[in-house]
């Protein structure tokens, strides 16, 4: 029994669905290793180390963790955010697949550590089998006595239940997620208070990304030493990066943090199909600015940033787009994604998120006009940082990042009246 | 409590911790634009006009929805801020129909004024208009989907503030939409707070429409003349009508709030029914008359009575809808000019069983409520009363204890209300056992010995002890069946309350409580150490307290001066056997349809040798009349109210009398002039400055002297094999006695009397859903729509008394002594 859990997805063929094979893997041994120690070492480990959440913010797991165990209000909910809304984003229905013990053993260590009685898996709607696929593996494991009243005698109780989203991604964002699971419509709430102390059913509660989860197993299997050895200083640990567009080998990959972005397309994904040249990426999915190829050198971590950009890494959602692509097309298609998701809280992001998509169309159309570039910028300053959320800031950030790289291409098309990569839509 | 110091505009201001930044600038006179935000919601943050700009930050901030802190350094103006709020005017105005000109809101449209305040938009987006078709199939409501900038408000108002939530935003991003549930129609308390709110005109208020342009419409603020809540209502006049009615932010005891009743229902003074002359019963028909001969009919025919019978032998009913003045005059003339004591109005049967009550147990004649006090207590307890239908804008206050403030709300009902739904602990009881619920739960309190040692030196507490023997938490079960655990746990709860509350109301058609209902309730709250000021019976109507006050009592002259010579009440001059009343004055009440057992009131009416009604209409009682008088209504005199809250409050003449109609303390002192015994008071302001020496309105309850009341919970009648099912009467949340009967507006949302039964009796009886049930008591029988829910439990029928065709009171009979008064019934299909 020397075996340690110390990847997220240990084996890319295998799915370890079976308890027994989780197990034998050196499962719940982390679980095992807190019972023991009890909640301040775990929240210590974490802390040291440097766990950033994986949802696309990096908040400082630890922080959350101490935030949510602090408080003195009953009871206390845990809930992991398996939506994975993002477009070019599927590495958390990797870790579901492969290995999803690991998640119920993280969730485990988060109940017994904040002393939440109940948990939800807010699961992406899209993903159907995998509901299935929880439930079991949340029955193996309270029938195992690894969840349920009085978890492997720790005293803690936790009871999992996996809620299924209807399809909105900005039930991704926590606090909508957290109006969803009470049963009203999925729009963010104001912060403050925060969800470590006013979060569902306006009790404290740990809202974490699914492969944030999946961190703190491995950070007390290997101990936080090692863990912060792993990746960038600032940001450590492995991170699964979900590639996908125009490249040889697409898939998921674990890789350090902090990993140079053309390492990921040329070593890992084998460079871009056809041997064609790479006109752009999109880093950290489609919330995050557009690069070009002469950016490619920066990393992939939650502190990096690269000219003119703000975070990269995001979701860790890196979509790739080889030299036939129509940037102007790229952008409508981001943009139309966005107006469709803007849930119509504020006003910004519900009138702003379609006028960029309506102008973006016209443009693509070759209807655009000289001006559209000029009001484009302009309504996007007015929805960055005057939007109630997230979402508005980054439909501006992703035009803004088209805009910025790729203007000659807009100016084409205005100036020829017609998409030069053979468009219109 | 806990304040913070910030700069706003270079001014220091102080603001409570928990304030926003919007609020603390509003509240130091510091105007910030907002279309989503309202005093009474949680911030939202949607809109995004209320940005401001803080010190030592980058990005801007939605001031509704960001708390204050000490130190912090707010502008709230700067080109930058004028150009994000000039942009999003112009993101909300790219699809709006700007269709001012036919848009009943133009003119006080939030949108169009910051439109103007910012400067015109260069239009530089030209995006397609929205086209979505008005929605006018509800009553009272419609909504123009194209102009709705979807700030929320009415979403929140309805879901958060008034509990309902019967509408919410469907649909994403540029798509929401303001709709019922599953895009259904309306099902709703059309309490309009919605119309209100909205900062455009995507809501709108059907009687108003295309009605008048906001600029030619005079406002005057009155109080409304429905429930005793007293809210103030802000009439828009225009051509000498009354053309709507809203409420006013910050304004009145109600700031802002309004109900059904006072927003909808108050077209009634413009009613086609109103009287117009006098009315003179010759050769059996009423027949118009002038002044002159009415005034010399009555004087005539009533000196005839008072020569052969006695004074004793002239009664009259005041009313808690006339104003103070009126029933002051009413009982001088009684009193002064006539000299009798047979005074007294409906309330008999209704608050002054609560006042009979008050004064056992605490020694007061009068306990006004306390507006506010549900939001500083910790545990509340409603006894049987729907009090969000008969007091809506006040059992706000209950909601909010529960919602905001974190208080316990147990209501003892059998009936699904608002208040029951969302209580705590909803004690399902048998109907009308409210008595032995709380006898139960006093029991349990002694027997765990905690109640609050000082209350065993109360007088009565050894008798209260010995009659709380028999009530064991398993009789209380057979006679109420609430069970042991629920009964014991309540208790508990309720005697571990730091400030402990009890609400109840006693209109008079509630016939499922009685003073004894009273006294059982007073009796718990002394055990767990409360006193006077923690029971909360809001008086009926908006001038209940104000009319007995005035001394519409028999038993007492103004401010309840005993009298050496009491007269006869209601139920002696009405249902005595052996009535000595020969001749009555009825001013502004419909005995005919508002008292109970029906048959035996039109039968004293038709014996009289004279009676005088007046009233705004013919009503049914007018029709039996000799002599009826047109009265000036509300809204067309001058006076006091004194509602549930025992604060008198002025109405203003907003519009003139409808045609020779005159104000009811008029009519008296004309009379009195004519019978030459002139009171002497021929001007309003003289009238004024005689009740003011006589009447101080003044109202304290730390004078209260406790006392225990035990009481049994008695029945005045019993169900049988024949007679099984318990009928209870009582309101609807859109009606008012049957005044409201003649407002067009509230007619269109419910005009049919209906009986609410369950379910599982409906089915045995095989009655459907809108179908038609024979309901028959010991006294008569009726015939109704059935309305089979379960919102009232097996056993039990609900009948709201205002529909003056539904002759509901054939069925019942009056209890002015402590019982209650349940209506035993059989049903049948009609
Ligand atoms: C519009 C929007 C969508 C989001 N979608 C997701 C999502 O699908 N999955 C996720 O884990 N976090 C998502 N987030 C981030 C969450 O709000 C939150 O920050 C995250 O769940 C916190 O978990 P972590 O600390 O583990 O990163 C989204 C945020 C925004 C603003
Ligand atoms: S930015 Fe505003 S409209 Fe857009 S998703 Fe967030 S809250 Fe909703
Ligand atoms: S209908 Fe009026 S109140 Fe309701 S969301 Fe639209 S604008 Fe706001
Ligand atoms: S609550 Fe009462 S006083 Fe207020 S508006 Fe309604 S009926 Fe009028
Ligand atoms: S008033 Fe602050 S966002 Fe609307």
């Amino acid at each position: 029994m020397s075996k340690l859990i110390d990847r997220i997805i240990p084996d890319p063929v295998r799915c370890i669905t079976g308890i027994s094979a989780y197990e034998a893997e050196g499962g719940f041994r982390a679980l095992k290793k807190a019972a023991r120690a009890g909640p301040d070492f775990v929240i210590e480990e974490i802390v040291r180390a440097g766990l950033r959440g994986r949802g696309g913010a990096g908040f400082p797991t630890g922080r959350k963790w101490a935030a949510v165990a602090e408080d003195t209000a009953t009871p206390k909910y845990i809930i992991c955010n398996a939506d994975e809304g993002e477009p070019g984003t599927f590495k958390d229905r990797l870790i579901l697949e492969k290995n999803p013990f690991l998640l119920i053993e993280g969730m485990a260590l988060a109940a017994f550590t904040v002393k939440a009685g109940v948990g939800y898996i807010y699961l992406r709607g899209e993903y159907p089998a995998l509901f299935h696929l929880l439930e079991d593996v949340i029955a193996q494991c309270r029938k195992k006595g690894y969840i349920g009243p009085d978890f492997m005698g720790t005293g803690a109780d936790l009871e999992l239940y996996v809620h299924r989203g209807a399809g909105a991604y900005i039930c991704g964002e926590e606090t909508a997620m957290i109006e969803s699971l009470e049963g009203k419509r999925g729009q963010p709430r104001s912060r403050p208070p925060y969800t470590v102390n006013y979060g569902y059913m306006g009790k404290p509660t740990l809202a974490s990304n699914v492969e944030t989860f999946a961190n703190v197993p491995i950070i007390l299997n290997i101990g936080a030493e090692s863990y912060s050895k792993i990746g960038s200083p600032e940001s450590p640990g492995p991170k699964l990066f979900s590639v996908s567009g125009d490249v040889v080998r697409p898939g998921v990959y674990e890789l350090p943090m902090g990993v140079p972005l053309s390492e990921i397309i040329y070593e890992h994904c084998g460079g871009i199909k056809g041997g064609r040249a790479l006109k752009a990426v999109i880093p950290g999915g489609v919330s995050t600015a557009v690069l070009r190829s002469d950016d490619l050198a920066c990393r992939m971590d939650f502190t990096s940033k690269c000219e003119g950009s703000m975070g990269i890494i995001g979701s860790g959602a890196v979509i790739v787009f080889d030299e036939e692509t129509c940037m102007v097309h790229t952008a409508y298609r981001i943009a139309k994604f966005f107006a469709h998701e803007s849930c119509g809280k504020c006003t910004p992001c519900r009138e702003g998120t379609d006028w960029i998509r309506a102008i973006l169309l016209r443009m693509e159309q070759g209807l655009g006009v000289e001006d559209d570039i000029r009001l484009l910028r302009e309504v996007c300053g007015n929805i960055a940082g005057n939007s109630f959320c997230a979402l508005g800031d980054s439909a501006a950030i992703s035009t803004i990042g088209f805009l910025d790289k790729f203007g000659d291409e807009f100016e084409a098309h205005i100036k020829g009246k017609t998409c030069p990569f053979g468009g219109p839509v | 409590m806990d304040q913070v110091e910030l700069t706003i505009n270079g001014k220091k201001v102080k603001a409570p911790r928990t304030s926003s930044i919007l609020k603390a600038a509003l509240d130091n006179g510091i105007y910030i634009p907002k279309l989503c935000w309202d005093r009474r919601l949680t911030p939202y943050g949607g809109c995004r006009l209320c940005l401001v700009e803080m010190e030592g930050q980058r990005k801007l901030f939605a001031s509704c929805s960001t708390p204050v802190k000490d130190g912090m350094e707010i502008n709230t103006e700067s080109d930058r801020i004028a150009r994000a709020r000039k942009s999003v005017l112009e993101l909300l105005l790219v699809n709006h129909p700007l269709d001012c000109p036919i848009c009943d809101k133009a003119g006080e449209c939030e949108l169009q004024d910051l439109a103007f305040k910012y400067g015109p938009s260069a239009s530089r987006f030209k995006g397609e208009r929205k086209q979505a078709p008005e929605v006018t199939t509800a009553p009272l409501l419609e909504r123009n989907p194209n102009r709705c900038i979807l700030c929320g408000k009415c979403v929140r108002i309805c879901g958060e503030h008034q509990g309902v939530g019967a509408i919410d935003l469907i649909g994403r991003g540029y798509d929401t939409e303001v709709s019922p549930a599953f895009e259904e129609s309306l099902d709703c308390e059309f309490c309009g707070q919605c119309v209100d709110v909205c900062p455009v005109g995507a809501l709108g208020s059907k009687p108003f429409r295309f009605r008048s342009r906001a600029w030619y419409m005079e406002e005057k603020n009155t109080v409304c003349p429905y429930c005793g809540c007293g809210c103030t209502v802000t009439l828009g006049i225009s051509e000498g009508k009354i053309i709507r009615s809203v409420g006013t932010d910050g304004v009145g005891l109600s700031k802002g709030d309004l109900c059904g009743r006072g927003r909808f229902g108050v077209d009634y003074v413009h009613s086609d029914k109103r009287l117009t002359k006098p009315l003179i019963r010759k050769d059996g028909k009423l027949q118009e008359a002038t002044w002159e001969e009415a005034t010399a009919y009555i004087s005539e025919n009533l000196k005839a009575v008072i020569d052969s019978s006695g004074p004793e032998a002239v009664g009259a009913i005041g009313s808690q809808r006339c104003t103070v003045e009126d029933n002051y005059m009413l009982q001088k003339f009684m009193r002064e000019a006539v000299g009798t004591n047979n005074i007294d109005s409906l309330a008999a049967l209704g608050y002054s069983k609560a006042q009979k009550g008050i004064k056992q147990a605490f020694g007061l004649d009068t306990l006004p409520i306390d507006y506010n006090s549900p939001l500083t207590s910790d545990s509340i307890l409603v006894v049987e009363s729907d009090i969000t239908s008969t007091h809506p804008v006040w059992g706000l206050k209950l909601y909010a204890a529960l919602r905001d403030f974190g208080a316990t709300l147990t209501v003892i009902d059998p009936k699904l209300t608002k208040l029951s739904r969302h209580a705590s602990e909803w004690l399902r009881n048998t109907p009308g056992t409210a008595v032995a619920v709380l006898n139960g739960m006093m029991r349990t309190i002694l027997d765990e010995g905690i109640h609050d040692k000082d209350a065993e030196s109360h007088p009565g507490f050894a008798e209260l002890k010995s009659k709380l023997e028999e009530y064991t938490p398993e009789k209380v079960e057979g006679l109420t069946g609430i069970h042991p655990d629920r009964l014991k746990d309540a208790a508990r709860k309720f005697a571990a309350a730091e400030r402990p509350l009890a609400c109840m109301t006693l209109g008079a058609n509630e016939n499922n409580k009685s003073t004894d209902t009273v006294l059982a309730t007073a009796n718990l709250l002394m055990l767990v150490g409360a006193g006077a000021d923690a029971l909360e019976i809001p008086a009926e109507l908006t001038n209940t307290i104000g009319m007995f006050e005035a001394g519409i009592r028999p038993d007492a002259g103004p401010s309840h001066t005993p009298l050496e010579k009491p007269g006869l009440g209601l139920v002696e001059m009405f249902y005595g056997e052996n009535s000595p009343v020969k001749a009555m004055f009825i001013m502004g009440e419909n005995p005919v349809v508002s008292f109970p057992q029906a048959e035996v009131v039109e039968g004293t009416l038709k014996g009289l040798d004279l009676l005088v009604v007046q009233d705004l209409m013919l009503s049914d009682t007018a029709k039996l009349a000799h002599v009826v008088l047109p009265a000036a209504s509300w809204g067309e005199k001058e006076g006091t109210v004194v509602g549930a809250s025992g604060q008198p409050q002025k109405v203003i003449k907003c519009i003139e009398q409808t045609g020779e109609s005159v104000p009811d303390w008029q009519i008296f002192r004309n009379l009195a002039r004519f019978m030459q015994k002139d009171t002497g008071l021929g001007t309003l302001e003289s009238l004024q400055q005689e009740i003011e020496g006589k009447v101080s309105f003044e109202f304290d309850s730390s004078k209260a002297t406790p006392q225990f009341n035990p009481v049994d919970l008695t029945m005045a009648e019993e169900t049988d094999k024949e007679y099984p099912l318990k009928m209870v009467t009582g309101n609807l949340m859109q009606h008012s006695g049957s005044l409201t009967t003649l407002s067009k507006g509230l007619e269109s949302v419910v005009s049919d009397a209906i009986v609410q039964m369950n379910k599982a009796d409906a089915k045995v009886l095989e009655i459907g859903d809108e179908g038609y049930i024979k309901v028959a008591s010991r006294r008569g029988e009726i015939t109704l729509k059935a309305k089979v829910t379960d919102e009232v439990p097996e056993g039990m029928l609900y009948v709201p008394s205002h529909f003056p065709h539904a002759r509901v009171h054939l069925l019942t009979y009056p209890s002015a002594n402590g019982a209650v008064s349940i209506v035993a019934v059989k049903v049948e299909k009609a």
